[in-house]
């Protein structure tokens, strides 16, 4: 029996704590929530994973906002999961009662609506890249959902696709290594590359194969296809850095590195190095250290009222971002600010590299 | 290759010819169709040498023989691997774990970009003793721990690639070393060293299974268990020991994947596991065991890289290359096993 009594008795106390957490709960919650916005907001990055240089880059820009605006900054890493990134996200909105600014990178497009949703139910503030549905609108969340970047595949296909012609001297032969067949930079990338094609009718596109982003199997391709076409070969336009990477020591193999300008996408290490060398005519960036930076800065802004994001024109809310093209001319200046030092930017200027609204 | 050494005792001049009659009686031996279905594989490989000569008379080019073989070095090495392990009527997943491990280990040791160290060829010693190592503990799991192969390595893929995307931080590591990036860039005979490098791993592939007890042993596993066990077959020695075995091969296969693209980053060897797989299948090895060896397996590393060396060659959109892989794995399955000898097909 007394084991019984004390058993009841745990229970009541039990209830009585209960209704004095439940009290409090109720009298915090009823606070209007201005109250919490006082305390700093959190930054929070959250990208596919830290293996590949890209995202680390992007992880570096994102702690040098950080330490810009003097706030906490969080990185997530979804690891290619769609489900991990956003219950991740979703965890992170929970524990900051919604004060917080999200750069995402969306593992892939369907994700960032509930991604979107989820910030906006909870009050914070996002912006996106690269990845979104197309009938996903910033517009359409005022004023939580910030903006949206994507870089031009188009223009960057094309942009170094010219630079690879005219190191060739406008005439000759060219291969092409391409990325996944049913990606979408893949495909943009591709159809720069036609363009410049057709403005320029002296090159002549010997064959285009897909090497799937990777290097390994740029290297195998490209030397088969030196096989197949020989001394026709002037020139390598790969769709990213990687398979340049690839193609080049294929061609380094063959003692042909040098002779046959490579471009590539990206801005890797090894690109860079190699335009330095003129191995390579040309990379291209979209500078990852300002993407990681910049989508915490227009989050981060709007969030203190700097700006109301509704108001902005529509090249703020969907845009494509500014590519830095690195050449023999301009390398050894890149060289010294982003490999050797790291940069500076001027997280101030938030539509610097705006150069036009995504195209529908 | 000290752990190897004492399984690898020479074997008794009557064990050797009993070793080579088996061999040979697998060739010359039986009826017509079954010496037929034998060759199977090395007949689709000269088929398909003459079928893309006809088209594009280019591929019999000396150069390009020395660029198929140049690109058939490091699925070969693995393969060597890979086949001791189908043969037990195991499965090795963990080749991309280990591969990646051992040009991690060798780009971080040798001189390179992203540290000070320079410790030339006993990097290469270093990356292909991880690699060993990796195999082992496959072996010990499997055996000690009773887990299935399958579960066992698949588990140490990612142990490996994970141990490798740490330390090479994300990022790409270049390999700056001269001497050992001419394994791909110096030739001897007009082959590139790394194509030797993998012949001599051939060789002591041939070696291991037709001329020592572990090769028998493995073949025995592989075609009963049981039976094997009540023979005297020391099943759990067998088997780490030929997982440390392929372990090593994969390892030699790192440091050539390494010295060819003259870096190593977390994705070198994406697709190698499934290569490695294809070519040891389409070799003839069958997936239950018991049933090939490596000699297969070098037919079918061929059949894989002039294939895709022919569909370049031949203009082959690569919007159906991969639809052409796949019919040619399926056609080198089906004509190299007697389907309908097999009671269970699952």
């Amino acid at each position: 029996m007394k084991d019984g009594k004390t058993l009841m008795n745990f229970g009541a106390m039990n209830r009585r704590t209960l209704m004095i957490g439940a009290a409090t709960g109720l009298a915090v919650s009823a606070m209007p929530k201005r109250l919490f916005a006082q305390a700093a907001p959190t930054l929070v990055t959250s990208i596919r994973s830290l293996s590949n240089p890209y995202h680390a880059v992007w992880k570096t820009g994102a702690e040098a906002y950080a330490k810009f605006a003097g706030l906490e900054h969080v990185t997530l890493v979804s690891e290619g999961n769609s489900e991990k990134g956003i219950a991740d996200i979703k965890a992170m909105l929970a524990k900051t009662g919604g004060n917080m600014v999200l750069n995402s990178d969306p593992n892939d497009t369907p994700d960032a609506r509930p991604i979107v949703e989820a910030c906006k139910a909870a009050g914070a503030y996002v912006v996106t890249q690269w990845n979104k549905p197309a009938d996903l609108h910033p517009a359409d969340f005022n004023p939580n959902y910030v903006s949206h970047i994507e870089f031009d595949g188009v223009s960057s296909g094309q942009q170094i696709a010219d630079i690879l012609f005219k190191a060739i001297g406008g005439s000759g032969g060219i291969i092409a290594l391409g990325g996944q067949i049913s990606n979408t930079a893949a495909i943009e990338r591709k159809k720069g590359l036609e363009a410049a094609l057709a403005a320029n009718p002296n090159i002549k596109l010997l064959d285009f194969q897909v090497a799937n982003w990777k290097s390994t199997e740029a290297f195998d391709l490209t030397s088969n296809l030196l096989t197949r076409f020989g001394d026709e070969i002037k020139g390598i336009w790969a769709a990213n850095d990687d398979m340049g990477v690839g193609a080049l020591e294929a061609l380094r193999g063959e003692g042909l590195a040098g002779k046959i300008p490579v471009v590539g996408i990206d801005g890797i290490k090894a690109a860079v190095d190699a335009v330095r060398t003129g191995e390579f005519a040309a990379t291209i960036t979209s500078d990852p250290f300002w993407q990681g930076g910049i989508g915490l800065a227009l989050g981060y802004n709007a969030l203190m009222k700097k700006f109301d994001p509704a108001s902005e024109p529509p090249e703020h809310r969907e845009f494509y971002g500014k590519v830095v093209s690195i050449t023999k001319d301009n390398v050894e200046e890149y060289y010294k600010t982003n490999v050797e030092a790291q940069p500076t930017l001027d997280w101030n200027d938030l539509w610097g590299r705006v150069v036009g609204q995504i195209r529908t | 290759m000290s752990i190897n050494s004492e399984t690898m005792k020479p074997v008794t001049n009557l064990e050797r010819t009993s070793a080579m009659h088996a061999a040979f009686s697998r060739f010359f031996q039986g009826e017509g169709a079954r010496r037929l279905r034998t060759f199977a594989p090395l007949i689709v490989l000269i088929v398909l040498c003459i079928l893309i000569t006809l088209a594009n008379p280019n591929f019999i080019e000396p150069r390009n023989l020395i660029r198929i073989a140049n690109s058939s070095a490091v699925p070969l090495t693995l393969a060597m691997g890979m086949t001791f392990i189908i043969l037990m009527g195991s499965i090795d997943l963990s080749v991309e774990g280990a591969l990646s491990v051992a040009a991690m280990v060798l780009v971080l040791l040798a001189s390179n970009d992203a540290n000070t160290n320079e410790y030339g060829w006993l990097a290469v010693i270093a990356a292909i003793a991880a690699s060993t190592l990796i195999g082992l503990m496959n072996g010990i799991i499997q055996t000690v721990l009773r887990i299935p192969s399958f579960m066992a390595t698949l588990g140490v893929w990612f142990i490996g690639l994970g141990t490798s995307v740490y330390m090479l931080g994300g990022s790409a590591v270049r390999l700056m070393d001269n001497s050992i990036r001419s394994l791909a860039l110096e030739r001897f005979l007009g082959f590139p060293f790394a194509v030797w490098v993998a012949l001599a791993a051939f060789g002591l592939a041939v070696i291991i299974q037709y001329h020592t007890r572990l090769g028998r042993h493995i073949l025995a596993i592989g075609g009963g268990e049981d039976v094997a066990e009540l023979s005297g077959v020391n099943l759990k020695r067998v088997r780490i020991t030929a997982f440390a075995v392929a372990g090593f091969f994969f390892g030699i296969a790192g440091v050539l994947a390494a010295a060819q693209l003259g870096q190593s980053n977390a994705v070198i060897a994406d697709g190698r596991l499934f290569a490695a797989v294809t070519a040891v299948v389409v070799g003839g090895t069958a997936l239950t065991g018991g049933e090939g060896g490596v000699l297969n397996t070098l037919v079918g590393v061929l059949i894989v890289t002039v294939l895709a060396n022919g569909m370049v060659l031949l203009g082959i959109s690569p919007y159906i290359q991969q639809t052409v892989q796949g019919l040619m794995i399926i056609a080198a399955v089906a004509l190299s096993l007697d389907r309908l000898r097999l009671k269970i097909v699952k």
